[in-house]
C-alpha cells in the first residue's frame, strides 16, 4: 500500500522534474529528442545508423530544408506561411529544365530560373504587403503558378541531355559530402547570420511580433512583405534548380504528392518551420530551428523506410509531429512567459 | 455577529516560487461601505483581487464571511459568497443586446425567455448602476466606453452581490464618464452592498472611499478613513517615502524660438482645419476628453491618422511637409507615443534592448550590419536616462510592469534624438512612482531643447505640466490658455463646456 502510494508519488516527482527540464529550453529538449530518435533506432533499425545513411537523411532534409529556410523569413515577420511553395518551385523547374533542353547553360537557367521566383514572390507579397490575406493571395498564387507550369509544359517530363554543367549540383560532392547537403548547410548558416546580425533580420522579428509597433517606429510591412515572399520563392527556385539537376529532367508535378512518397512538398515544408517551435504569429524563432525540424523529419522518415512502412503511415506521422510540438512547444513557451 | 466586518481577511501570503507576492495582508470591510485599495504596480493588488474573487486558490491565511471562517476556493464558491468582480478589461460581447448581456452565463436569469421579457429583468439592475437611459434592447457596440463598463458592473449586480470589487473601472474613460461610475459606486453603497475600489486616480479615491488600504511591496499598510489622509500622506504610504512634489515646477518664460509650425493640419475628426506652433524646449498641452479631437492631432502630426490637408513645418531646417506615415514623421525627427502602448508602442515578445532602439536601427548598424557595442551602448544609455533596470534589458518588455513599459516605449524615442515629442496620454495605467519619473524626463527633454506635445485627458496632468494649453471640444479648439491661466478649473470649463449647452437648451426653449 505504502510502496504503491510511494511509487505513485516518485511518478509524480518524475513527471514535475521533466516539467521543469521542459520549461528551461526549448531547443535544448528539441535537440535531445533527435538524440532519442537516433539513438532508439539506430539498435533496432537495420541499417540506420551507417555513416551512408546518416549522409542520406541530411541529403533528403536539404531540398524541404532550403525551402522551410526561406519560408522561416515569411513566418518569422508575421505573414503567415506561402502556400504556394509546390508550385512556385513547379514554375521554376519547367523554367530551368525547358532552358537547360535548349543548351542555354546552367548559369542562364538559373537565373532564368530565380528571375521566375522574384517576379511571383514580389507580386504575392505586395498584395499581402498592401492587406491581402497571405492565404487567400499565396492559394490563388499556387493555382496560378501552377497552370502555368502545366500548360507550358503541357504536362509532360521535359528531360535535357547529360551530360551537363547543372550535373555538379544534382549529383555531384565534395570529399563525400553531396553538394546539395553543402547548398544547404551553407544556406542555413547564411540565413541565420542574416536574421540575427543585419538590420533586415531585426525587422523582420520587430514586424513579426508587433505590426502595428512596427509602423509606428518605421519598420512598415508593406515592403517587409515583398522582401520575405521573394526570399521564399528564391529558395523555391534554388530546390528546383538542384532537383531538376539531379533528375536531368522536369515535370510539373515533381513536388506534388503524387510524385513524391512522403507528401505534398508544401505540407513538407510548413512542417519544417512549426516542428522546431518557430511561432506561427511571427516575431519568435529562427531559420536554424527550421534546419534542424527539416533534418528531424527526414531522420524519422528514413527510419520509417527502413522499417518498411509505405507513404500513408508515413504522411501521418508528419501530421502527427506537427500537431504534438505545436502544442509542446506553446506548453513551453506559455510557461516561460508567466515565469517572468 | 453584526459587529463582526462582512468580509475579513488574515495575514493572506502568496508565493510565486521564491517570489513573495503577498507577505502578509490584512483587510476588513464592513457592509455599505468603500474600502480604496491603492498601491503601486506589483504591490500585490492583482493577487489579491484574484484570492478575494476565488481565481487563486495557493495562498495562506484565513479568510472570514460574517466572523466566520470560509473556504473562497473557485470562482463559483466566490459568487455564491456574495463576492462579484469586475475586470479592467471587458467581458460583454458587442453583437449582443444588453439584457442578453446581463443574463449570459450563469443561472440568474431564465432558461427560455423572449428578448422583452429578459429587458423588463434586466432594467431593475440597470436603474441601479444609473442607465436609467438606455434601452436593454440596444446591442452592446453602440455603447460608449463608459456605458459598457456600466453594463458590465450591472451584469455583476444581477447576481446579488455583497461585495463587489472594481478594478480600475475608469482607466480608459473620460471625465464624464468617470462621473457616472463614481455615481454608481455611491448608489450601491446606499443600497447597503459594499464596495472595493481599486484606482490609480487617487482623486476618485477621495471622492468616494470611506477607508483606504494601503498596499506596498506585498504586505497591508495601515488603513485609514479617508478623511483623515491627503494626497500627499497617501502617496508617501504608497511609496514608502516622501514625494516631494510630483510635477516639476513650470519653465513660464516663453524665450525660446519657434520649432515647429502647424499650418491648417485637418485631422479626420476635427470641425475644422488647425494652426499653432510649438517652441524649442516648450511643453504644450492639448488638454480635451475622449473624442475631443486632441489625440487625432498628434496622431496626425506623426503620421498615423488621415488627414485631409496641412503642413507642418520644421523652423530649424525650414522644410515644410506632411507626413504620411510614421516613417516620415521619424525621418523630421517626430516621435510620437501613442496612449495603447500595447497596441502599437511596445514590441512586447522582444527583449527590451530590442525595443530601446527600434526606431533607429541604422544608429546601431553599419551598412546594414547590426554592431552589438553600439546597439548594448545605445540601450543602456535610454535605459539610465529612464531609470530601467539595466539587469532586464534582455529580458522581453512582457515581463515590465505598466509603468516600467511606459517608460520604455517612451525612451525608445530618445535613440531618434527627437527635435519634437508626441504623448498621448503619457501615464494611463501607471503608477505614482513612475509617473513622477516620466514627468521628471519629460521636463529635462524640454530643458535640454526639445519640443514636447502633451494630450491628455486627465486634468491634474494636463494642467500641472505643460507652460501652455489649448483646448478641445468634441472636434473644435475652444481656446488657449498660458501662465496662470492653465488650471483645472479654466480647462474643465473648456473642455466640458457648460455654456453651450445651457445656451442651446436656452434656445430651445
Amino acid at each position: 500500500m505504502s510502496a504503491a502510494a510511494d511509487s505513485k508519488r516518485s511518478a509524480s516527482f518524475r513527471q514535475s522534474t521533466a516539467l521543469a527540464i521542459l520549461k528551461q529550453n526549448g531547443l535544448n529538449i528539441f535537440l535531445a529528442i533527435i538524440a532519442l530518435v537516433f539513438i532508439g533506432f539506430a539498435i533496432t533499425t537495420h541499417n540506420y545508423l551507417t555513416l551512408f545513411n546518416i549522409k542520406t537523411i541530411v541529403r533528403d532534409a536539404a531540398l524541404v530544408g532550403i525551402m522551410g529556410i526561406g519560408l522561416t523569413f515569411v513566418t518569422l515577420s508575421g505573414n503567415f506561411f506561402l502556400l504556394s511553395m509546390k508550385e512556385t518551385a513547379a514554375l521554376c523547374i519547367i523554367t530551368f529544365a525547358t532552358s537547360m533542353s535548349h543548351d542555354y547553360g546552367f548559369i542562364i537557367s538559373l537565373v532564368g530560373a530565380l528571375a521566375v521566383a522574384m517576379v511571383s514572390g514580389g507580386l504575392q507579397g505586395l498584395l499581402i504587403g498592401r492587406g491581402g490575406n497571405p492565404i487567400v493571395v499565396t492559394l490563388g498564387a499556387a493555382g496560378i503558378l501552377y497552370g502555368i507550369a502545366s500548360w507550358w509544359s503541357d504536362n509532360l517530363v521535359i528531360s535535357f541531355r547529360r551530360p551537363n554543367d547543372a550535373e555538379w549540383l544534382g549529383t555531384g560532392s565534395v570529399m563525400g559530402i553531396p553538394n546539395i547537403t553543402i547548398t544547404f548547410i551553407v544556406i542555413a548558416i547564411l540565413a541565420e547570420l542574416v536574421l540575427r546580425k543585419t538590420s533586415f533580420g531585426r525587422q523582420v522579428y520587430l514586424i513579426g511580433a508587433n505590426r502595428a509597433a512596427g509602423k509606428a517606429t518605421g519598420h512598415e510591412n508593406r515592403s517587409m512583405a515583398i522582401k520575405v515572399c521573394m526570399i521564399a520563392s528564391v529558395c523555391c527556385a534554388i530546390v528546383a534548380v538542384a532537383f531538376s539537376a539531379q533528375m536531368s529532367s522536369a515535370q510539373a508535378n515533381y513536388f506534388s504528392s503524387e510524385f513524391g512518397s512522403s507528401g505534398d512538398f508544401t505540407i513538407l515544408v510548413i512542417a519544417t518551420v512549426m516542428v522546431a517551435g518557430n511561432s506561427i504569429m511571427g516575431g519568435y524563432g529562427s531559420t536554424l530551428r527550421t534546419s534542424l525540424g527539416a533534418v528531424f523529419i527526414s531522420a524519422v522518415d528514413n527510419m520509417m523506410v527502413l522499417q518498411g512502412y509505405n507513404s500513408g503511415p508515413r504522411v501521418l506521422s508528419v501530421g502527427l509531429m506537427i500537431v504534438f510540438s505545436i502544442l509542446v512547444f506553446a506548453y513551453i513557451r506559455r510557461d516561460n512567459r508567466s515565469e517572468g | 455577529m453584526t459587529n463582526a466586518p462582512w468580509l475579513e481577511l488574515k495575514g493572506i501570503q502568496r508565493h510565486f516560487g521564491s517570489i513573495k507576492a503577498l507577505r502578509g495582508v490584512d483587510i476588513k470591510i464592513n457592509r455599505g461601505e468603500v474600502l480604496g485599495l491603492v498601491g503601486e504596480n506589483g504591490a500585490g493588488k492583482s493577487t489579491l483581487m484574484k484570492i478575494m474573487s476565488g481565481f487563486d486558490n495557493s495562498f495562506t491565511g484565513d479568510v472570514f464571511v460574517d466572523g466566520s471562517l470560509v473556504e473562497l476556493g473557485s470562482p463559483n464558491k466566490a459568487q455564491a459568497l456574495g463576492i462579484a468582480i469586475a475586470q479592467q478589461e471587458l467581458s460583454l460581447i458587442p453583437t449582443l443586446s444588453v439584457a442578453e448581456n446581463i443574463f449570459l452565463g450563469g443561472n440568474h436569469g431564465p432558461t427560455i425567455a423572449s428578448l422583452s421579457t429578459l429587458s423588463n429583468l434586466a432594467r431593475p439592475f440597470l436603474d441601479e448602476v444609473g442607465l436609467n437611459d438606455i434601452d436593454p434592447k440596444m446591442r452592446v457596440h453602440r455603447l460608449s466606453v463608459g456605458e459598457s463598463h456600466l453594463v458590465e458592473v450591472a451584469r455583476l449586480v444581477a447576481h446579488k452581490p455583497q461585495l463587489l470589487i472594481l478594478d480600475e473601472p475608469t482607466a480608459a474613460l473620460s471625465e464624464t464618464d468617470s462621473e457616472r461610475i463614481l455615481n454608481m459606486v455611491n448608489r450601491l453603497k446606499e443600497n447597503g452592498k459594499s464596495v472595493i475600489y481599486v484606482s490609480h486616480r487617487l482623486d476618485e479615491i477621495f471622492k468616494i472611499a470611506d477607508r483606504v488600504t494601503v498596499l506596498r511591496d506585498g504586505a497591508s499598510q495601515a488603513t485609514k478613513l479617508a478623511s483623515e489622509l491627503d494626497v500627499p500622506n497617501l502617496v508617501t504610504l504608497m511609496l514608502g517615502r516622501e514625494l516631494s512634489d510630483m510635477f516639476p515646477p513650470k519653465n513660464l518664460d516663453r524665450q525660446g524660438t519657434s520649432a515647429f509650425k502647424i499650418s491648417d493640419l485637418w485631422p479626420d475628426g476635427l470641425l475644422s482645419p488647425i494652426s499653432f506652433s510649438v517652441n524649442k524646449g516648450e511643453i504644450l498641452g492639448l488638454a480635451g476628453q475622449l473624442g475631443s479631437g486632441a489625440g487625432e492631432i498628434l496622431a496626425a502630426i506623426a503620421g498615423s491618422h488621415p488627414v485631409r490637408g496641412g503642413l507642418i513645418t520644421d523652423m530649424s531646417s525650414g522644410q515644410s511637409f506632411l507626413p504620411k506615415s510614421s516613417k516620415i514623421a521619424i525621418s523630421h525627427g517626430i516621435a510620437y507615443c501613442s496612449p495603447d502602448r500595447k497596441h502599437d508602442g511596445l514590441f512586447l515578445g522582444r527583449p527590451i534592448s530590442e525595443n530601446l532602439t527600434s526606431p533607429n536601427l541604422k544608429r546601431i548598424s553599419l551598412k546594414g550590419i547590426l554592431n552589438t557595442s553600439k546597439s548594448d551602448s545605445l540601450s543602456a544609455d535610454i535605459a539610465e536616462s529612464f531609470t530601467i533596470d539595466p539587469s532586464r534589458l534582455p529580458h522581453e518588455a512582457s515581463v515590465l510592469s505598466g509603468g516600467n513599459q511606459q517608460k520604455v516605449a517612451l525612451g525608445k524615442w530618445l535613440s531618434i534624438n527627437p527635435g519634437l515629442i508626441l504623448v498621448d496620454e503619457p501615464t494611463r495605467g501607471v503608477d505614482v512612482g513612475a509617473r513622477a519619473e516620466i514627468y521628471q524626463k519629460l521636463v529635462e527633454l524640454a530643458e535640454s531643447g526639445v519640443s514636447i506635445i502633451v494630450a491628455s485627458t486627465d486634468l491634474l496632468e494636463i494642467s500641472e505640466l505643460p507652460s501652455r494649453v489649448l483646448t478641445f471640444y468634441k472636434g473644435a479648439l475652444t481656446s488657449e490658455l498660458e501662465g496662470s491661466k492653465v488650471n483645472t478649473d479654466n480647462i474643465l470649463k473648456e473642455i466640458t463646456k457648460p455654456e453651450s449647452f445651457l445656451q442651446l437648451a436656452g434656445d430651445a426653449s
